[in-house]
């Protein structure tokens, strides 16, 4: 121990790092980052693929206004995540059951008000089928906000990376999915209940696996 | 910190000094050793240390600091737990207790009531009451709401002071 009290061990470990560093940017910077993704996203899926061909039959509110705000709030989630990645700026446990709660529900009743609206062009005849490939657009549409998340996340500190891993894979759902509302034809309850909000889950459940690799990777 | 973030050793020894003594009471809570704890506070000024540029300034910077260690102390209990490894308890030096809970009982005897506390009541009693944290602060800290660790505090605090009549009482 030297005589201002620090350790020599920690004094040589410190000194041999002492490059100056450049602060995170504030949480909004960074969402807003992930929020030109999705974006991007959103608009190359909509150029690229026809819209859903009962799209005349649903009002505007619940077309457009249904996947702003399913981007909204996939971005709040998006938002909540990159939080937890400053420590001691994370939130309340009960805002994020409320909010991952949220998220569920915002997917549920999006599909719940186009069933009611729209009620589907067809019926299905292999429900499964037409479900996986839901939720495997769903799931892919995902993965370049939810990578950025992660990435931006593994950048900081994450005190609570299965929470943050949870709530970056919900809000890169949310986004995906507010492309596939636009697209999907099939508005039947079950199918929107067990497949895309089915898609929220397993998305958030995948985050949290990637926040229990990097709290593993951590340990070793 | 912010001297410390462009690269000051000097600001980094300020700090360290700054945070030693409260951050090992802290550590203590946690594992209730005093060298695992002095063990564990050299780790968790290493954590900051690598996450220095996480701290965004004009945020406070003891719930930046107290979460890292936090961080630290559970993923030591972690690993100790799938180890099933065990320590000798040993009581912390350095451990004040605040002059109102001394009028109330000495303080080798209100340690050892605050060990028998549930942890999540005893973390917050001692960041609250003995270092002097705010609600909000603490709250950052734990994750949860100023008005749950108000709470949790209110509790602890309550029964710490049940139990310090009951052993009244007895004697």
């Amino acid at each position: 121990v030297s005589r201002d009290g620090l350790p020599a061990e920690l004094r040589r470990r410190i000194e041999a790092d002492l490059e100056p560093v450049r602060p995170l940017p504030p949480v909004w910077r960074r969402t807003l980052l992930v929020a030109v993704v999705a974006v991007a996203v959103f608009a190359v899926m909509l150029a690229l693929i026809p819209l859903r061909a009962d799209m005349a039959t649903i009002p505007l509110w619940l077309s457009w206004g249904g996947s702003a705000l399913q981007l909204l709030v996939g971005l709040l989630l998006i938002g909540l995540a990159l939080r937890e990645g400053v420590p001691g700026a994370g939130s309340a446990a009960g805002v994020i059951a409320g909010v991952a709660t949220l998220a569920v529900l915002t997917q549920a009743l999006v599909g719940f008000a186009t069933w009611r609206m729209a009620p589907g062009t067809e019926p299905i005849d292999r429900p499964v089928h037409v479900g996986m490939r839901c939720l495997e657009h769903d799931a892919l549409l995902a993965i370049p906000a939810l990578l950025i998340t992660l990435a931006l996340l593994w950048r900081a500190l994450p005190v609570r990376p299965q929470t943050a891993g949870l709530l970056g894979g919900g809000g890169a759902a949310l986004t995906a999915d507010a492309v596939t509302h636009l697209l999907c034809p099939v508005s039947d309850l079950q199918h929107v209940l067990v497949w895309h909000c089915g898609a929220v889950v397993f998305l958030m459940l995948l985050g949290w696996i990637g926040g229990t690799i990097w709290c593993l990777r951590g340990r070793r | 910190m912010v001297g410390y973030q462009g690269g000051s050793m000097e600001d980094f020894t300020a700090l360290y000094q700054a945070l030693e003594k409260p951050l090992l009471r802290y550590l203590w809570t946690f594992v209730r050793n005093a060298t695992v704890a002095e063990d564990l506070l050299q780790e968790a000024f290493l954590q900051i240390h690598r996450a220095r540029h996480t701290y965004m300034p004009p945020r406070p910077v003891k719930p930046w600091v107290y979460a890292i260690t936090r961080h630290v102390a559970l993923m030591y209990l972690r690993s100790q737990r799938r180890r099933r490894e065990s320590l000798a308890e040993q009581d912390l030096p350095e451990v004040p207790v605040p002059p109102a809970m001394e009028r109330i009982a000495d303080r080798a005897t209100v340690m050892r009531l605050l060990r028998e506390l549930p942890r999540a009541g005893q973390e917050v009693l001692v960041l609250h009451h003995l270092l002097g944290l705010s609600f909000d602060e603490v709250g950052q800290i734990v994750g949860v709401t100023a008005g749950t660790a108000k709470v949790r505090a209110h509790r602890a605090l309550k029964r710490l002071r049940q139990a310090i009549e009951e052993e009244g009482g007895r004697a």
